[in-house]
């Protein structure tokens, strides 16, 4: 039955996200479970980890500044 | 990529910045940023990642483990479960790669604390990231991560440098627009060209590593490298590096290779030859590294493109560092082998593993250690549980003793020799570190006991039955256990073997046998003995028969208590006559046997048969002289009551002081005996019996019990060597003798067994004087048959009385002649004796006191008769 199968093979996908959770919780590595199942994702479609990464700590950077722009820019507008 | 995945891809990259930069919807500038930011990862993504990296699940999660270990180990555990979970999923192609992301970002800072504000990052960051790209590839040739991660794992100390070449590409961007990456691009561009080129370098480096001639890199002789002239100082210096571990590979190839001198030896070889393969392993995965590096160099970079390929000759310097100190250690150990054998290889490489202050080199020992000392294990459990000495190259400390060397010619001159403590020993300078000395005299006594009982006492079944029960493979380690064990093997060994000595070879019993005979302990049986063979013992030696002896000694024994002893004992009682010497009677050499058969004579030796022999002889010839003093004594009492009455006053005179004299001679044999059979022979007696009846004695024990025993019954009994020289050493240092200096040391020209001389010239004395009393007895026997001849001759005829007057006048001139030499042989036996008590006065030894006279007084008062009475009582 292949509703069976695909429902079980979520769970797994389910469960590997959770225990991939768990260890990045454990390496401090502040990824949040959309965060990490994206990536997920996208190393199972080939993408190079390490440069994943570099690209999670670019968009990190970015996030951070576009935060302190838009807080200064509605301080501004005050 | 494929092209199928790109706009998955590219969905995936849309949401990722969606969630990560939160925009403002409002905003038209967070559109901007959101295009930006997606050809920023875009680019990214195209770029070319390191090819280096493993593909490996297992080394993304080594890496995370490590460094939990480093920072959080309680963390680790809960790594190493959740990661085995995730194993077993069904899902997930990329485990590792996943597993490798999130190593990249550990630690990384949180995203939503807001951004220090650094002067760096406040001005318009347009390009920053693009920038970060080659400064982070310089960062990583620097560091070189993608080599690294090659290695083999048990290489554990990469670990913390992975950590931070990996830490510091992490904060590598912000420094990067300094000089680093000026630096990093000036050195690349700026390098020489060496020929021979570093890749030819490189790939000749595994041949040489494994001791191979190559073109760029010959060997010149056994023992040298040539380095090609044309390189510039840093490379050579580099290749001196990496020569060392490369002839330190030949020399101990060649040495692996040369015959060794016993199985130690061998196994040393064998050791150094299982590291060498290790080493190989190493050269090996070098080699792959290299191939692979120089497969993918791109021919147009700066440098040949090396710099890029992850391997270059410094990281080989690096990676073979801790094989060389390796390396190192074992030619050292192979060099300082060959003068050395057995145990001391041991002591040798022990000595590496817990005294030398690195621990890289202590524990590299140590597994050296656990595979060179199968063989001395092995040695060690044939010897401890089988009693069998397997050795055949001497490398065992314990060792068959060698006949011919000067001690043990020395020993068996002096009858000390046995089976028991001649046929092995222990070679002090043989016994390994690992082994204590109580220890190795413990293994020493064990294999030697089993030993014993195989082959003296034969009952090799039980040493099989128990080396089969209890044989335990004995390896390096655990020191403990193996104390356990051989403490075991000792209680048990020692514990048959006396329990054989007692029940079945009864050593027991026969040193009681050999107290009640030799040493006169059996009073009844001696004097049965004594009576029965006087009369043939006074015939000359030659007459002796030894049908006759025994005979009397069987009748002795029928006649008094021994007859209940067991046969056991009496088989071995045997009467005979020690090599006679002309003019010898036959109590000079009437001599007792016990005789003592293996494997008791380990506790009787020679030596001891020949001490028992000695005090046999002794108190024999005691025994004598009293007996004949007695017969003599008893003679002259039922004399004086009939033939010796007598009306000249002279005569009588004569008889009175001789009776004292006799009465003296008595008394002092008396107290001789005395003093032997109870002062001295009944208390080291009781001294032994002590010594034997401990529950822990072993046969050791007894045996220097029994032979202090005997050296106590010799030297008290007067009987022993080297008197004078003791006491003259003791002298000074004695409290209780005030008179010391008045008493001369006497000189050595005194004899060394004085005390025997001054016994045997007193036992001389009294025997002559016997002798003379006894020819005093005849001439007053002879006087009263003349007196009463006279008294009943006045009525027989003249003829008769002529005779008789000739025969009074030959009879008259004998009694003065008799007189004067009982006269002088009495003031003899008294000036003898009155030195001889001088001597014992001053004896070191309280006991030896016991025979000498109490006070000096009663010394003085020795003479006129009480000198008997001198004889301390």
């Amino acid at each position: 039955m292949p509703g069976d199968e695909r429902s079980e093979k979520q769970a797994a996908a389910q469960q590997a996200v959770d225990i991939l959770h768990e260890i990045s919780t454990i390496l401090n590595c502040h990824l949040d479970r959309r965060t990490l199942s994206i990536c997920i994702s996208m190393i199972e479609n080939g993408v190079n980890p390490e440069a994943l990464a570099t690209v999670v700590k670019e968009l990190r950077k970015e996030g951070q500044e576009a935060q302190i722009e838009s807080s200064a820019a509605t301080a501004r507008r005050r | 990529m494929s092209n199928e995945r790109g706009p998955r891809i590219a969905n995936a990259i849309h949401s990722l910045i969606d969630h990560l930069v939160p925009s403002d919807a409002h905003d038209d500038s967070a559109e901007e940023r959101h295009d930006a930011c997606f050809q920023l990862a875009r680019s990214i993504f195209e770029r070319p990642g390191s090819p280096a990296i493993s593909s490996d699940v297992n080394h993304a999660s080594d890496l995370i483990k490590r460094k939990l270990i480093a920072s959080n180990p309680s963390q680790a555990l809960r790594f190493a479960n959740l990661y085995t979970r995730l194993l077993s999923l069904p899902v997930l192609n990329q485990k590792w790669a996943i597993l490798y992301l999130l190593y990249q970002l550990s630690d990384s800072p949180d995203p939503n604390e807001p951004l220090p504000l650094s002067p760096l990052r406040q001005q318009p960051a347009s390009t920053p990231a693009p920038t970060a790209v080659p400064d982070d590839e310089a960062f990583n040739d620097a560091f070189a991560p993608g080599g690294l991660k090659k290695l083999p794992p048990e290489k554990s100390r990469r670990g913390p440098e992975e950590d931070r070449s990996a830490s510091r590409a992490d904060y590598a961007s912000p420094k990067a627009v300094r000089d680093v990456s000026l630096k990093s691009t000036l050195l690349a561009d700026n390098s020489l060209e060496i020929d021979p080129s570093e890749t030819a370098l490189l790939r000749d480096l595994p041949f040489t590593l494994q001791g191979l001639s190559s073109t760029t890199l010959p060997f010149a002789k056994e023992t040298s490298l040539r380095l090609p002239p044309t390189l510039p100082p840093p490379i050579i210096s580099l290749l001196h590096t990496l020569a060392e571990p490369s002839l330190l590979y030949r020399g101990l190839s060649t040495f692996v290779k040369s015959p060794a001198k016993g199985l130690l030896g061998q196994s040393l070889r064998a050791a150094i030859s299982n590291e060498l393969r290790n080493y190989l392993t190493l050269v090996a995965t070098l080699e792959g590294q290299i191939r692979r590096a120089l497969s993918e160099l791109d021919e147009n970079a700066p440098r040949g493109g090396i710099g890029k390929a992850g391997v270059t000759l410094k990281r080989c310097v690096v990676w073979t560092r801790e094989a060389t100190m390796g390396l190192r250690l074992m030619s050292l150990i192979a060099e300082e082998s060959n003068s050395k054998q057995g145990g001391q290889l041991i002591t040798l490489i022990h000595g590496f593993s817990n005294s030398h202050g690195d621990p890289v080199v202590g524990a590299f020992a140590e597994r050296l250690l656990a595979d060179v000392t199968r063989p001395f294990y092995d040695i060690l459990r044939r010897w401890i549980y089988d009693g069998e000495l397997s050795d055949p190259h001497l490398e065992f400390f314990v060792r068959e003793q060698n006949p011919n060397t000067e001690d043990r010619k020395e020993t068996k001159a002096k009858g000390q020799a046995s089976v028991w403590n001649s046929k092995y020993e222990v070679v002090d300078s043989m016994v390994p570190s690992i082994i204590t000395a109580d220890f190795a005299q413990k293994v020493f006594l064990i294999g030697k006991s089993l030993n014993f009982i195989r082959h003296s006492c034969g009952d090799s079944q039980w040493v099989e039955a128990y080396s089969k029960t209890s044989s335990k493979e004995l390896r390096y380690g655990d020191t403990a256990t193996l104390e356990t064990w051989i403490d075991e093997a000792y209680k048990t060994t020692m514990q048959r073997l006396m329990e054989l000595m007692t029940t079945r070879f009864h050593v027991f019993d026969h040193l009681q046998a050999l107290k009640n005979y030799i040493l006169l302990g059996q009073g009844d049986f001696i004097a049965l003995l004594m009576e029965s063979l006087a009369a043939n013992l006074d015939r000359p030696a030659g007459a002796q028969y030894r049908h006759t002896l025994t005979a009397q000694l069987e009748h002795a024994i029928r006649g008094s208590n021994a007859q209940y002893d067991s046969d056991e004992v009496l088989r071995r009682l045997d009467a005979r006559m020690l090599q006679l010497s002309h003019g010898d009677i036959g109590w000079d050499c009437f001599t007792l046997e016990y005789k003592i058969d293996a494997p008791v004579d380990v506790v009787v030796t020679e030596w001891g048969n020949r001490q028992y022999l000695k005090v046999f002889n002794f108190l024999w010839r005691i025994k004598r002289v009293e007996f004949a003093l007695a017969s003599t004594w008893r003679k002259c009492m039922t004399g004086a009551r009939g033939v010796l009455q007598t009306t000249d006053d002279l005569v009588l005179q004569t008889w009175k002081s001789t009776r004292g004299v006799l009465a003296e001679m008595i008394h002092f044999v008396g107290q001789l005996q005395y003093y032997i059979l109870f002062e001295v022979i009944e208390s080291s007696w009781t001294e032994l019996q002590k010594n034997i009846r401990k529950p822990s004695c072993t046969l050791d024990d007894l045996i220097t019990a029994h032979t202090k025993y005997l050296t106590s019954i010799t030297h008290k009994g007067l009987l022993g060597a080297r008197r004078r020289q003791f006491q003259d050493h003791h002298q000074p240092s004695d409290p209780t003798n005030p008179h010391h200096p008045e008493q001369p040391s006497h000189p050595s020209s005194e004899d060394r067994n004085s005390y025997m001389i001054q016994l045997s010239e007193l036992l001389r004395t009294m025997l002559a004087y016997r002798d003379s009393v006894d020819g005093l007895y005849s001439w007053s026997v002879s006087d009263f048959t003349r007196r009463q001849e006279v008294d009943a001759g006045v009525s027989i005829d003249d003829d008769g009385l002529d005779g008789s007057g000739g025969n009074t006048g030959a009879v008259k001139s004998e009694f003065p002649a008799l007189q004067e030499r009982l006269r002088q042989l009495g003031s003899g036996f008294r000036q003898r004796l009155q030195i001889l008590l001088g001597d014992l006065a001053y004896q070191p030894d309280v006991d030896m006191r016991f025979l000498g006279p109490v006070r000096r007084k009663s010394k003085a008062g020795g003479s006129g008769g009480g000198s008997a009475s001198a004889v301390k009582a």
